[in-house]
């Protein structure tokens, strides 16, 4: 037995992180000693450019980036005595909610989601397996004064409504504990995997926790490595990330740690996004993609870490309208 | 007066825009003609809920109340 394990019970082997044997599934949530792999990606980058590492994040036991989020939600929640007996609702294009419903049901508590438009069939279902309550929302569900972001609205709405005893709601867009979670975890992985020697760090916006909370870490580390930000282009289809031109700017984002901001197509998003399956054996999700064509055609200082925030099982709907007959037999 | 409706929706303590969304599903799943009566009291509701009926294309067939509560009767339009 190593220092992390457990001692066997009469129900059970007990833990040990050594042979990764573990007694709750939460055991298995990213930390310094358990970190998610960072792999090279060598073919869809020009020879010209600086290497490009990416972060798996879909190796994370509910598949995305979004556990180390939940999981510091959660916390937060139970530190300011907001999980006693209420149930959660929160907004979510699907992973934070994945997660969300994963570890509530592991506590015994129910989630209500308002979900965007858009998000791939894939995902409600699991979190409708997981026990969640999916609440699909159109983005101008206010037909007044707030025409953008109604699954946000939807969810404040909700928290607030009787009296607020009901719901308490994690909030990733302003709560800092989504901020802490990279902080903490994700930024001190990526120093540590790549021996301090980082020198671009790419992340795509989205809620903004994961860019501000790593860049954050890592300028801290060394001023002077540089943070990229994907944005997409109004009206796109790669979930999980956001246009500021038509949703609003989280209040969790530091916009002061971002040296630049790269614009992607969809086109180019789910180009690189077929390429990293084919190419490079990474089965990734489109938001991927983005962050690859981004990060593959940046100069400048190496080694260059991607963020890959969740794999692409979930979205093989939207892969099977890009695809038509390909790869069906020829005749 | 319910028993003259298909439908009554009391989205009382609810907070916009919540009683906007819950009647939006409510007529979806109903047939054309088909009538709603809507309680809220949000005060926002005075404004979302005849916005609301415009943007999908049903009739707000009366609109009753004060800001503390406000009730409405929508009639599904023949094309949504």
């Amino acid at each position: 037995m190593t220092a992390t394990s457990t001692a066997p019970s009469a129900t059970g082997l007990g833990s040990d992180r050594a042979v990764r044997r573990f007694e709750d599934v939460r055991e298995l949530l990213p930390d310094a000693e358990n970190p998610t792999p960072l792999v090279r990606v060598r073919r869809v980058v020009p020879p010209s450019a600086p290497p490009l590492y990416l972060k798996l994040e879909w190796l994370n036991p509910f598949g995305s980036i979004k556990d180390r989020t939940a999981a510091y939600l959660l916390a937060d929640l139970e530190e300011r005595g907001l999980l006693d007996g209420r149930e959660l609702v929160e907004p979510s294009s699907g992973n934070t909610a994945i997660a969300l419903a994963a570890l509530a049901a592991l506590a015994g508590t129910r989630l209500t989601v308002t979900i965007p438009d858009g998000v791939p069939e894939e995902k409600q279902i699991l979190l409708r397996m997981l026990g969640a309550e999916v609440w699909p929302t159109p983005d101008d569900l206010c037909p007044v004064d707030n025409p953008k972001d109604g699954a946000i609205a939807l969810a404040r709405s909700l928290a607030a409504s009787e009296g607020g005893r009901r719901y308490a709601m994690p909030d990733q867009y302003a709560n800092p504990a989504n901020v802490r979670a990279h902080y903490e975890t994700t930024g001190p992985e990526i120093w540590r995997q790549t021996g301090g020697e980082v020198g671009t760090f790419v992340a795509g916006y989205g809620t903004c926790g994961t860019i501000t909370g790593v860049a954050r870490f890592l300028k801290e580390q060394d001023p002077s490595i540089r943070v990229v930000a994907v944005e997409p282009q109004p009206g796109h289809r790669l979930p999980g990330l956001k246009s500021f031109a038509e949703a609003s700017v989280p209040e969790i984002l530091d916009e002061g740690l971002i040296d630049d901001v790269v614009r992607v197509d969809d086109g180019p998003a789910y180009e690189m996004t077929t390429r990293l399956f084919r190419e490079e054996g990474l089965m990734v999700g489109p938001s991927t993609g983005a962050i690859v064509h981004a990060a593959a055609g940046l100069d400048g200082r190496g080694p260059v870490v991607g963020v890959s925030p969740d794999g692409g099982t979930k979205y093989a709907s939207y892969f099977a309208g890009l695809l038509g007959d390909e790869g069906l037999p020829t005749l | 007066m319910t028993d003259e409706h298909s439908m009554t929706l009391d989205c009382s303590g609810l907070l916009c825009p919540l009683p906007v969304y819950k009647a939006g599903i409510a007529l979806g799943r109903m047939g054309p003609g088909e009538t709603l009566e809507l309680i809220c009291t949000d005060p926002g509701s005075l404004e979302d809920i005849p916005a609301m009926a415009r943007q999908r294309g049903d009739d707000l067939l009366s609109a009753s109340g004060d800001a503390a509560r406000q009730v409405f009767v929508l009639r599904k339009g023949g094309g949504a």
